[in-house]
């Protein structure tokens, strides 16, 4: 079981290709784990087995007759629960939406659907994106599998970053407006990506911030991840935001490794603006000497101070998630949560003046970030400041959250992944984070896949 | 009663939010102070011909956008 439970997007396919895998048996032995563990770890807000069995059995029929769709074919995965799913309630974790049944599937979704994944239910999320972890919800918030089972998993996409390090799915979807993707991601040791603003449709998924919000693929691996982007990155014209630039093949670069590439640092993120823990901190300078040994030029690079960033994206979140949730407020106020009911309304305190002037800042500081990055292939820097709080402490979560550098690149729309970097003295993940160009995912991918390789980070798994 | 509390029920007011009660009007209390905070930490010297980002844009003839 253990083997399944931490088989890979791409390996799983290979199996499932050869027919030395059976997707009923696959996507059985996944459910029989879940329904092991998540008591434990809440990844789950609603399970479907009886859909993933009838979809594995579709998939087995269809591969046997010769009818391999692809990578995603009879491989399960899972959905955080803003996105879209015809038919089953998107309720963003919230009392708020419990009866809000979807009409339609979420491009995304029809995307994974269409590949021939087996959708195995909707996951965790902090309130509506914004305000967690709360225990004042429908369902517990998720916990994550590393550490002593009482710690933070991050958010808000926990549920998809307790699920994957929890070997309950080998892919899941989460969304990332300051952070989302990326921050599970570092406290759970998965791999998140945030793309490229508009490079994947945000159609059929409950907005935060129109302006800052995306959705990313999460996996165990860098490999998966790129096969995960692969099936849902295109242009939607029906998403004002979407881009209409042409997808690449995201796997092709992967093993051409970083020799010769130049890569920034940007240390002063976690050394002046904010002083990270030191465990961390010494994670992401080791990583800038593993890419020195491997042969790429790493030089230091000075954006600017990640105060500028954070304020630029909290105005922005405040106005546009209130505008967004000004009518249920004002019908149901007493329906949401204690903490996102708090941050969102903070979004009717914000001048209309200043809001615009969060939006010009925006504009300066992705000049000025992407002048900084003339020159360089990608950039290195932390994610998170520190390792995962306990859950339970009231004062260290809401302390730890500004405690990040995944803000500034919402505020620039450029792709960022977060990847594990190793393991504090007690046992919990550390990360780093890569920034690349605009549209230049694979050079993200490559730059990670290479430090993956190098470091094997990702072999390991909790104890669960 | 606080200069922020007065304020958050003139906001409350003026967005239609008529239902919240005692604890929401606090809540909102305490964004008016840390709005303030958040506010103060925007740039002085924004120029006026800095436009915001994603200003609006006619499609292109042909574009397939909306």
């Amino acid at each position: 079981m253990t083997d399944l439970a931490y088989l890979g997007l791409a390996d799983a396919a290979e199996l499932i290709r050869a027919r030395k895998l059976s997707p009923v048996e696959y996507t059985q032995a996944l459910l029989e784990r879940i329904g092991r563990l998540d008591a434990r770890y809440h990844a789950f807000i609603r399970l479907t087995p009886d859909l993933a069995m009838a979809a594995a059995r579709e998939a087995e029929r269809e591969i046997a007759a010769g009818n391999w769709r692809g990578p995603l074919h009879g491989v399960p995965f899972a959905l955080k629960d803003i996105i879209d799913v015809a038919g089953l309630p998107t309720t963003a974790h919230s009392k708020v939406l419990i009866g809000n049944v979807a009409a339609a599937d979420a491009p995304v979704t029809a995307r994974l659907k269409a590949a021939g994944g087996i959708l195995m239910g909707k996951l965790a999320t902090h309130e509506f994106a914004i305000g967690g972890p709360s225990f004042d919800l429908p369902w517990p918030p998720a916990v994550n599998p590393w550490g002593d089972d009482r710690r933070f998993p991050g958010g808000s996409s926990s549920g998809s970053g307790v699920a994957l390090a929890a070997g309950m799915v080998p892919a899941a979807l989460g969304t990332d407006t300051g952070g989302s993707v990326r921050n599970p991601a570092s406290m759970c040791g998965i791999t998140g990506l945030k793309p490229t603003y508009g490079r994947v449709s945000r159609r059929g998924v409950l907005p935060l911030a129109y302006s800052l919000d995306h959705v990313g693929p999460m996996t165990r691996t860098v490999r998966d991840n790129a096969l995960l982007l692969q099936l849902i990155a295109g242009h939607d014209p029906q998403d004002p935001g979407s881009a209409e630039v042409e997808v690449p093949d995201y796997s092709a670069d992967l093993q051409r490794g970083v020799r010769g590439l130049k890569i920034g640092l940007i240390r002063h993120f976690y050394a002046e603006d904010i002083e990270a823990d030191p465990e961390q901190a010494q994670a992401i300078e080791s990583a800038a000497e593993v890419f020195r040994r491997l042969g790429a030029e790493v030089r230091e690079i000075r954006l600017a101070p990640l105060v500028d960033y954070a304020t630029s994206t909290r105005i922005i979140i405040r106005c546009e998630a209130f505008a967004i949730h000004r009518r249920w407020l004002a019908e149901r106020p007493g329906d949401y949560g204690d903490l996102a009911r708090q941050r969102i309304l903070d979004g009717a305190a914000v001048s209309a003046a200043d809001y615009i002037d969060a939006l010009r800042l925006r504009a300066r500081l992705t000049r000025r970030t992407l002048e900084a990055f003339a020159g360089i292939d990608a950039a290195l820097t932390i994610s998170s400041m520190d390792p995962a709080c306990r859950i339970d402490d009231a004062e260290a979560c809401p302390r730890a959250y500004p405690r990040q550098a995944r803000q500034p690149f919402n505020v620039t729309g450029q792709p960022a992944i977060a990847v594990p970097a190793g393991f504090s003295k007690g046992g919990l993940p550390l990360s780093l984070q890569l920034i690349g160009h605009p549209f230049q995912e694979a050079m993200v991918y490559r730059i990670a896949q290479a430090y993956e390789r190098a470091t094997g980070w990702t072999d390991r798994h909790p104890e669960c | 009663m606080t200069r922020d509390e007065d304020q958050a029920r003139l906001i409350a007011t003026a967005a239609g939010l008529t239902r919240l009660n005692e604890k929401h009007l606090a809540q909102l209390a305490q964004s008016v102070a840390s709005t303030r905070e958040l506010a103060a930490k925007l740039p002085k010297d924004l120029h006026w011909s800095e436009e915001i980002a994603l200003t609006f844009r006619l499609p292109m003839p042909g574009d397939a956008k909306p």
